[in-house]
């Protein structure tokens, strides 16, 4: 393609063409090919945006609500001790009664004895590729802050996700695919702010996919022309890019209408290869069954699919057709979890295995996690039984793949589980960890808006270099 | 207070030893031993030369030399030798006050005691470091920052002569750069050409076959002023540039969060906002009359202003979640200074948030001065009803039986403090609140407070430094902003307005003119057009005529091939640009060619505009911060959760499934076909050459070539007649020809 010779940063902020197919890390791998005139500039690509990156994609599965870390992977006997004992220090204001044990019991699994409650058979099995950072805290316990700085990196809504920063800086490997995808049978607490682009370019916004009805076309607005078959609406585009030529050649060759045309094309391929990588009735029933027929089980399955394909980062929200934040269990605490583990449990541990037997697991980051976690001392209920509440002191995080050591528990939280005390990670460091991940330095992955360089971590975040392989 | 008993105390008691000029080997070897390694292990990750280095220094403090605490940190000395109450560092250790360090955990009381023994017998710290500190906060001096072009008044220049002839003062001051730059300038656009590219610049919508034809038969100087004056004149025009204003002022009709169903925080009515803007526009109020009254309509005019919904300006800012809370408060007040500073005065002042600006002349103290004004104004639901019920309210527009038919169940509530209980039956505006100074942040954390300071405008310009006086001070702001020596209230405007003719401003970054702003390409003509702009009243259209009437306007998109070898990004104008047309423009030109746009009623409630039944112009769409509507966010439109500086051209293939596949372009297929037929009765022995022809005349103001003709006969002889063409219409509206002006 001739493109008009415009700067470098120009090329940045317009993004280009695409889904942001190109990103950071292609166009400096582009600018680094046309100075040396070679194919260094593929090997630099490979070689990811500032080092050897340790995984290519990202899959997040988000609980929601905030998980109760005391009932799932961080064990804590002395809430059994000191039950009723209302909690000392700050929480002691918010406490409305004392602590409460979980009734799940906690065993070691795999070679490396991780330690998970029974609510996970399933991923008991996969206990050696997982690493649990129980040492997890943010900054507040509500959810709209905590979901948009887990998301964003700050609390307010003005600033770009995760998946657009990691798509700006790598761009996406599928450019028939959109490079961040979002799945959720409704919107999320927050909502769509959560996979914005912010002042990133549009291209680098999630896609924002409802699930409810996995049928292709439901999945997807505008994939399919109503009535036409692929042949008519090829013959029609072919028309049409006559006429552009025609159009195009008294123009000078302008390279924005020819851009034009490439995008016109582009959307037709993609047409083919997303009909086929969102549909997951192509999958043999034993796999369907393996992620369990759930809303969960399904998007996870989505989720793989995806990512296989090149797909960059993908987000699946846990969240019920009733309920946009299903991990919230103010009552029934443990009933609600026992649920709520079941179908995550099976889909998480489906996917993890899957991955791994197609060989994915090892460049694909598997990240598990809530906003925040749960209060180890209950939350009182008149109706029903009692329930936790929020807790962003110390909460719990499983990563997988792509790097990360398995087998692995890192971090620690004081007897009760109300502070992390020990290798503490705060939501700032998980999100330089990925980026690090990725191949990217938190610091210099940066955009220029408003006068200012902006970035993912703010001026925070450390590298948790003892989880990472 | 209850610190200088123990200072007294302490000064009392000090050993004599500790006066003498050399330190014991004793304090040395206490040094050493407790004090050092503490600050090492503790302090040094976040108060040290490295960490400063690493750009992780907290609190502007270090603690790995004695000058670093003798200089101390943002709240002062950190270190008081032989008066340990006196510093900060105590305290701190204490665990007592909101700063608690080490953040880790308190120290044993062990520690903290030698250091309390430490700094009682002198603070003894042989790290001396020879090296001149490093000068943690540089202030520019404002007489020399005063100096940057963009803070000197705009002057009017004699135009520069040219070899080539000029039509406009605009153009002098173009031909003499392109001649200095051995440019040539395209020759003038085609009539046709021309004419399609001015019905889109100034009304948005494109020109209708006889208004082609009646410029094409009469392309005089005359003809064409009597058109740009008949444009101008057209409410289209209002509606055409009201979103230059809106996408500048972050409009938007609701929050980026939601809680549960709560619709409290939403602005069912913004579009009382959006109406006013196209309103005045069409008016053409001097633009710092259209500044004033969107800041301080209420204060200007009174609380019967006809102009109260200007107030939308600053009452349809977003709200954040948790708005009781400081912190919260204090964001939302950067987005309030933020759209001043970026808005109106293209100054990244919210960057004094946290710190004095590292590049600009703008101080923490100017950002909090400013800060000041919005925390002393209130968001306001104002009714659109009276509360007593005796009679409606006529001040605001339209009236309250209009607006409520909306509403299920109108209640006309209001709540203790005045408001309307229901936004739904409300006009969002701003009031009035306790006026009040703020303190500031130092480095934005709210739990951490400086100097008090009085609310008042940016001191680089302004000849003295005064106070506001009056309530919030929000209409001295106003004027301070609209004030005709303002030196960058009219230039940025003025670039803004050049920007969407040109494709891109005289200054590239339109928001910023700092120093880490673009310079202009044309300062000359930047100045000359923005003082002459003040000078006629800084009325808007007279600006679209000055532009209009240039010859640089007027030229050719076809440039040499000199030019485009020598200036491709076309800086120097020597050619029209070819211009994407906005998703406005491009979906309102559609629904006109169709025949089906409703360009009648001005003004109303907002609209769905993938809707196919929905025929109102674009910008009526429904603007959401939650959720930005998909065929919006496709086609670049900005995120209106904050002030946009210009539009992001991305070229993508879900803007193309959308052109190809969607209901909406179907839609408008079919009735552009139904419309062809009206015309030109199927019977007709020549109709599809006739059709062919026309469908040329209506989309692109021309008639086709017999290539295109071939080509479309040659695809409409197969098939389902009717089918066809609707699918060969549907190929020339999806069409680059459609989607650029030239």
């Amino acid at each position: 393609m001739n493109w008009n010779p415009i700067s470098r940063r120009q090329w940045l902020q317009s993004a280009g063409m695409g889904f942001g197919v190109v990103g950071l890390a292609g166009l400096l791998a582009q600018a680094h090919a046309d100075e040396q005139s070679g194919a260094q500039g593929a090997a630099q690509l490979a070689g990811g945006l500032h080092f050897a990156p340790k995984a290519k994609r990202v899959i997040f599965l988000f609980m929601n609500g905030g998980p109760s870390h005391v009932d799932t992977f961080d064990p804590k006997p002395a809430l059994k001790k000191y039950e009723g004992d209302k909690p000392t220090k700050d929480a002691q204001k918010r406490a409305k009664a004392g602590y409460v044990p979980s009734p799940f019991r906690f065993q070691p699994h795999g070679n490396s004895g991780v330690v998970m409650s029974e609510l996970f058979p399933c991923l008991a099995k996969c206990a050696d590729d997982l690493c649990v950072i129980r040492s997890m805290h943010t900054d507040v316990p509500n959810h709209e802050p905590g979901l948009i700085i887990m998301h964003s990196g700050v609390q307010q809504p003005t600033r770009p996700s995760i998946g657009s920063w990691v798509n700006y800086g790598l761009g996406t490997e599928n450019e028939n695919l959109p490079g961040y995808v979002v799945l959720g049978p409704r919107r999320p607490v927050v909502g769509p702010h959560l996979w914005s682009n912010s002042f990133l370019p549009g291209s680098y916004q999630g896609m924002a996919v409802n699930t409810q009805d996995m049928k292709v076309d439901k999945l997807v607005a505008n994939l399919n022309h109503p009535s036409f078959s692929r042949v008519e609406q090829r013959e029609q585009l072919d028309l049409l890019g006559r006429l552009n030529q025609l159009h195009l050649e008294q123009r000078q060759n302008d390279s924005a209408l020819e851009a034009q045309m490439k995008a016109m094309e582009l959307a037709f391929s993609m047409q083919a290869e997303a009909a086929d990588a969102f549909d997951i009735s192509k999958e043999s029933a034993a796999t369907l069954a393996m992620y369990g027929d759930t809303l969960f089980g399904r998007q996870c399955l989505l989720a793989r699919r995806l990512s296989e394909r090149g797909v960059r980062f993908v987000t699946s929200y846990y969240l019920t057709p009733g309920g946009n934040q299903p991990w919230d269990t103010h009552s029934n605490n443990d009933e609600q979890h026992q649920k709520l583990c079941a179908d995550s449990d099976r889909a998480t541990a489906a996917l993890l295995t899957d991955l791994k037997q197609r060989g994915l697991l090892q460049d694909t980051l598997v990240i598990w996690s809530g906003e925040f976690g749960r209060t180890p001392y209950a939350q009182p209920n008149d109706k029903g039984k009692h329930g936790r509440d929020h807790h962003h002191t110390a909460f719990t995080t499983l990563l997988a793949g792509g790097g990360i050591k398995g087998g692995l528990t890192y971090g620690a939280t004081d007897e009760f589980g109300m502070e992390a005390i020990q290798n503490r990670v705060h939501v700032h460091d998980l999100h330089a960890t990925v980026l690090h991940l990725l191949g990217i330095d938190h610091e210099k992955l940066t955009y220029r808006y408003s006068g200012r360089d902006f970035r993912l971590t703010d001026i925070h975040g450390e590298i948790v270099r003892e989880i990472i392989v | 207070m209850k610190h200088i008993l123990p200072i007294l105390l302490l000064l009392l008691s000090l050993p004599a030893s500790i006066v003498a000029d050399e330190p014991s080997r004793e304090q040395l070897d206490f040094f050493e031993s407790k004090i050092r390694p503490v600050l090492i292990e503790h302090c040094y990750s976040c108060h040290s030369a490295e960490a400063q280095s690493k750009g992780k220094l907290k609190g502007g403090l270090l603690l790995d030399t004695k000058q670093g605490w003798e200089l101390g940190g943002d709240t002062g000395p950190s270190i008081v030798p032989n008066a340990p109450a006196a510093g900060s560092l105590m305290l701190a250790l204490s665990y007592e006050h909101d700063v608690q360090m080490p953040p880790a955990g308190k120290l044993p009381d062990e520690i903290i005691k030698n250091f309390e023994r430490w700094i009682q017998e002198g603070a003894v710290d042989p790290r001396i470091d020879n090296k001149p500190m490093p000068d943690n906060k540089p202030k520019l001096d404002p007489n020399q920052a005063k100096e940057f072009w963009a803070f000197q008044a705009p002057k009017e220049t004699v135009a520069p002569p040219s070899k080539y002839e000029a039509s406009t003062k605009i153009d002098s001051f173009v031909l003499s750069q392109l001649e200095a730059q051995k440019l040539t300038p395209a020759p003038l656009a085609e009539p046709r050409v021309l004419i399609r590219r001015l019905y889109l610049d100034l009304i948005g919508l494109p020109p209708s076959v006889d208004q082609v034809n009646e410029f094409v038969n009469d392309p005089s100087e005359e003809h064409y002023l009597t058109i740009v004056e008949k444009l101008l004149a057209s409410p289209a025009y209002g509606e055409r540039w009201a979103r230059l204003w809106l996408d500048v002022m972050r409009y938007a009709e609701d929050q980026a969060h939601i809680v549960g169903d709560d619709k409290s925080l939403t602005y069912p009515n913004a579009y009382l906002y959006r109406d006013w803007v196209i309103q005045a526009l069409n008016n053409d109020i001097s633009y710092s009359d259209f500044i004033r009254l969107q800041l301080a309509a209420d204060l200007i005019e009174g609380e019967n202003s006809p102009n109260l919904a200007a107030l939308g300006f600053i009452g349809l800012g977003p709200k954040y979640y948790d708005r009781n809370q400081l912190f919260v408060m204090a964001e939302e007040w950067e987005d309030r200074v933020d759209v001043v500073g970026r808005g109106l005065l293209g100054l990244t002042i919210a960057c004094g948030r946290c710190h004095d600006h590292k590049y600009d002349p703008i101080s923490t103290q100017d950002y909090y001065g400013l800060a000041g004004v919005f925390a002393s104004t209130q968001m306001y639901n104002k009714p659109l009803f009276t509360p007593d019920n005796s009679e409606q309210d006529k001040t605001s527009g339209p009236s309250y039986e209009q607006t409520a038919k909306e509403t299920a169940k109108p209640k006309k509530e209001t709540k203790p403090n005045g408001e309307a209980k229901n936004p739904v039956e409300a006009m969002h505006i701003v009031r009035e609140d306790k006026p009040r100074d703020l303190n500031v942040f130092v480095r934005g954390d709210v739990n951490h407070k400086g100097e008090l300071v009085p609310r008042r405008f940016l001191t680089v310009l302004t000849s003295e430094s005064s106070p506001f006086r009056e309530g919030s001070g929000r209409r001295e702001l106003a004027d301070a902003i609209a004030d005709p020596s303002n030196p960058l209230t009219a230039r940025v405007i003025v670039n803004r307005v050049w920007g969407a003719y040109f494709g891109k401003g005289l200054v590239g970054t339109p928001s910023n003119f700092g120093t880490l702003g673009e310079r202009p390409t044309h300062p000359e003509l930047l100045d000359d057009l923005a003082a002459r702009f003040v000078k006629a009243g800084s009325s808007l259209k007279w600006l679209q005529r000055e532009i209009v009437h240039s010859r640089t306007y007027r030229q050719s998109s076809i440039g040499s091939q000199d030019s485009l070898a020598a200036d491709p990004n076309n800086q120097w104008l020597a050619r029209m640009p070819r211009r994407r047309l906005s998703a406005e423009s491009w979906r309102d030109s559609l629904l006109s060619a169709s025949g089906q746009l409703n360009s009648d009623t001005v003004g109303g409630p907002s609209i769905d505009p993938a809707d196919t039944q929905q025929t109102k112009r674009t910008v009526y769409s429904r603007i959401s911060r939650l959720e930005l509507h998909r065929f919006l966010a496709m086609h670049d439109f900005p995120d209106p959760n904050v002030t946009a500086e210009k539009r992001a051209e991305t070229i993508t293939p879900l803007q193309k499934l959308f052109v190809m596949n969607s209901p909406f372009m179907l839609s408008q297929s079919q009735s552009f076909v139904e419309k062809l037929r009206r015309e030109i009765p199927d019977d007709a022995q020549s109709s599809d050459a006739l059709r062919i022809n026309l469908a040329y005349q209506w989309l692109y103001s021309r008639s086709p070539t017999t290539t295109e003709v071939d080509l479309a006969v040659q695809y409409l002889k197969n098939g389902d007649r009717t089918a066809r063409w609707i699918s060969y219409v549907h190929a020339l509206l999806a069409s680059n020809e459609m989607l650029y002006v030239d």
